[in-house]
Order: C-alpha cells, then sequence, then structure tokens
C-alpha cells in the first residue's frame, strides 16, 4: 500500500481554501465532540465530483486532521481515498487497526473489535485512536440514551447500521479511562461525536 | 513534502522529465513569463485545475563537507510548490504538472508547474521544448560556466616546501 504510485490524474482534489476550510471543519469536529449527541454538519467545502465513496464528511475530517505523524487505517481498501489522504496530508496508510491514529470504517458490519484499536497509555492517553464510521442514517434506528459530559440531562439518538457489539464494547472500554477510543459516526455531511466519556444506554 | 510521480501516460521517461524540470526550478519568474507567452503564441492558454495549490513551505537543507562527509542539516529554505491537472476532455487521461522551486514566489511555481504539464503532452512538447527549454537551459550552462571561472580564478592551492636535502 505505502509503496504504490499515486494516480495523481484521477486524484481527487482538496480543500479549495485549505486553511479556512480546515478550520471550519476543525470547529464542526469539535463541537460535535463536546457536545455529544448533536448533529455537526460539515459544510459543503469539497467538490461534488470525488473519485472516492467515502462520505463527505469523513473525507473532510481526514483531511482537516491528518498529517504525516498520523497513521491511518481503512478498514475498506479504497484506493481512491487513500491516493487523496497520501497526497494532501502526507498521512501514513497501515494494515493493522492497532497502529492507527486515525481509522475509516466505510462498512459498520465490517467493525472489529474495539479492543483490537490503540487505546492509548496511562501516561499518554492522547494516543488513541479516532474512529469514523460511516452509518447508513443517523435517526430512525434503535434510540440509544446518552449521558455524561457535555449533555445536560440525556440526549437520545438513533444511528442505522452499527453492530451489536458495538455498544457492548464501547461500555466494556469504559472502566479504562482515561484510555479509549473516540467516534464519530458519519452519513453523508452530518455527523454525531461519540467522546470516549459519554455512556451510551441501549433501550 | 510527498513524492509526486509522473502520470502513467506521460510522454518522457524520468530522467527527461526531471532535466526539464531542474531547468524550470532554477529559472526566474520574469524569463520564465516571457518565454512560456512566446511558446504558447500559438497555442490556447490551457485550462486547469489546482491539485495542489501554490504554497509555501519549508525544507531542511542537507549538506556533506566535501561531498563525502557526514550529512549535516545545513539550515532551512523556504519552498514553494503546486501542482495542477489540464482539463482533459472525457475518456483522456489528465495530465499532471508539478513545480517546486526554492524561494516564495507563487506565480512562479504556477508558471512552472503549467510549463511542466504541457511539456508532457506530445503534441506541445517539441514546440515547447525548443522554445523554452532548450533556451532556458543554455542560458543556465552559461551562468554556471562564469560561476565556476570566477571560483576556478580565487583557488588558492596549499603545498608544503620540501627541504631538498
Amino acid at each position: 500500500m505505502e509503496n504504490s504510485q499515486i494516480a495523481l490524474s484521477t486524484l481527487t482534489p482538496g480543500f479549495a481554501d485549505p486553511v479556512h476550510d480546515t478550520q471550519a471543519v476543525f470547529r464542526t469536529l469539535l463541537d460535535a465532540l463536546s457536545r455529544p449527541g448533536t448533529v455537526g454538519v460539515v459544510e459543503n467545502v469539497l467538490p461534488e465530483v470525488r473519485a472516492t465513496r467515502a462520505e463527505l464528511a469523513a473525507f473532510a475530517a481526514l483531511l482537516a486532521l491528518c498529517d504525516y505523524a498520523t497513521p491511518v487505517w481503512l478498514a475498506q481498501p479504497d484506493t481512491a481515498l487513500g491516493s487523496a489522504l497520501r497526497f494532501h496530508t502526507g498521512a501514513p496508510l497501515v494494515d493493522e487497526p492497532a497502529q492507527a491514529a486515525f481509522a475509516y470504517i466505510h462498512d459498520a458490519g465490517t467493525l472489529p473489535p474495539l479492543e483490537s484499536f490503540a487505546l492509548g497509555a496511562a501516561e499518554s492517553p492522547e494516543q488513541s485512536v479516532t474512529l469514523l464510521i460511516r452509518v447508513e442514517a443517523l435517526t430512525g434506528g434503535a434510540p440509544v440514551v446518552l449521558s455524561g459530559p457535555g449533555i445536560q440531562h440525556t440526549e437520545t439518538i438513533a444511528p442505522v447500521g452499527l453492530p451489536g457489539h458495538f455498544w457492548r464494547e464501547r461500555a466494556a472500554l469504559a472502566p479504562l479511562f482515561p484510555c479509549g477510543v473516540d467516534c464519530y459516526l458519519i452519513c453523508g455531511a452530518r455527523l454525531i461525536g461519540l467522546p470516549r466519556t459519554t455512556q451510551a444506554k441501549v433501550n | 513534502m510527498s513524492a509526486t510521480s509522473a502520470s502513467p501516460s506521460s510522454v518522457a521517461p524520468a530522467p527527461v522529465r526531471r532535466a526539464w524540470m531542474a531547468v524550470l526550478a532554477r529559472t526566474p519568474r520574469d524569463d520564465l513569463e516571457a518565454a512560456l507567452e512566446r511558446a504558447l503564441r500559438d497555442i490556447p492558454a490551457p485550462p486547469y485545475d489546482w491539485l495542489r495549490p501554490p504554497e509555501i513551505g519549508l525544507a531542511m537543507v542537507r549538506g556533506r563537507i566535501g561531498g563525502s562527509g557526514d550529512p549535516f542539516n545545513l539550515g532551512e529554505a523556504t519552498v514553494t510548490r503546486a501542482t495542477l491537472r489540464l482539463r482533459a476532455p472525457a475518456g483522456a487521461d489528465a495530465t499532471v504538472g508539478v513545480a517546486c522551486h526554492l524561494g516564495r514566489d507563487r506565480r512562479r511555481a504556477e508558471l512552472a508547474a503549467l510549463a511542466d504539464a504541457l511539456l508532457q503532452m506530445p503534441e506541445h512538447h517539441a514546440v515547447l521544448h525548443k522554445q523554452l527549454i532548450e533556451p532556458l537551459a543554455a542560458q543556465q550552462a552559461v551562468k554556471r560556466a562564469g560561476r565556476q571561472q570566477d571560483a576556478a580564478a580565487t583557488r588558492v592551492e596549499f603545498f608544503t616546501m620540501v627541504r631538498g636535502d
């Protein structure tokens, strides 16, 4: 994966205005993570026609957050997305989920166990993974009640397409705090942030 | 900086392209602008999209004393780079032009990238190479030879007198 040539003639262009677009996307991601359960919308900052099938919000998030020091793991091989990330951000692509600082899971059904990702260490909990998980929809599924920091009382979300083991494994990681994984559930240009501090109760 | 490579459809083998990119990277902006304008007189200015708009960054320059010692960091230099893609008719492979040069001149990177892209197209290669690259390369060779001569004139030979017995 690493040594393959980047096909520039079909490469997807990145942000038109890298500085401001990156800041805008970063703000959206930060707000979503600090108010878990609210839906963040990535403004239309990327060209309509993209060679990659990755969701707009996921592509924008990876472009905004990655650099040469953040290895990326793609659950489903996506040459167009991989090339674009390597060209625009310089981020290395890795084959093992445990090495990744960011992971994009296009098909949520194939999500590996959360323990197989980097959870960080007690001295450096920030060295954990951030998962970008594509879901079929952010509403209309089984309701999940969220509580914790950033939520005044409770917040209910109902994403469609997450495997059942996701919520179980997430709850099992809670005692490891400050270690853990942060997630974004992504559908099109919309996303929900799920930081490690949020407790989720599946009804 | 990440390494970029020519698209597989390019006409020129890598060393040839490397040579003209080196010429373009050393050409001052005014010369480049004038030469490109002259060369493009018969060709309509091609439309293109940015893959990487001209951006200014720093690159660490490394050196070796005498060309063979241990490498050391000489210092950082400002570098401008740009990548553009010519708009191709549907179905055809698009041509990608890349430029990278010392300094912080965005327009110069744009011109050099455009020239690099056009030089890869078989229909423009011969004309452009003749009108753009060859004169510039000759000009640079003359300059370089002059500098070498100046440097050679100040050369000091160190030697030790050996006392004959």
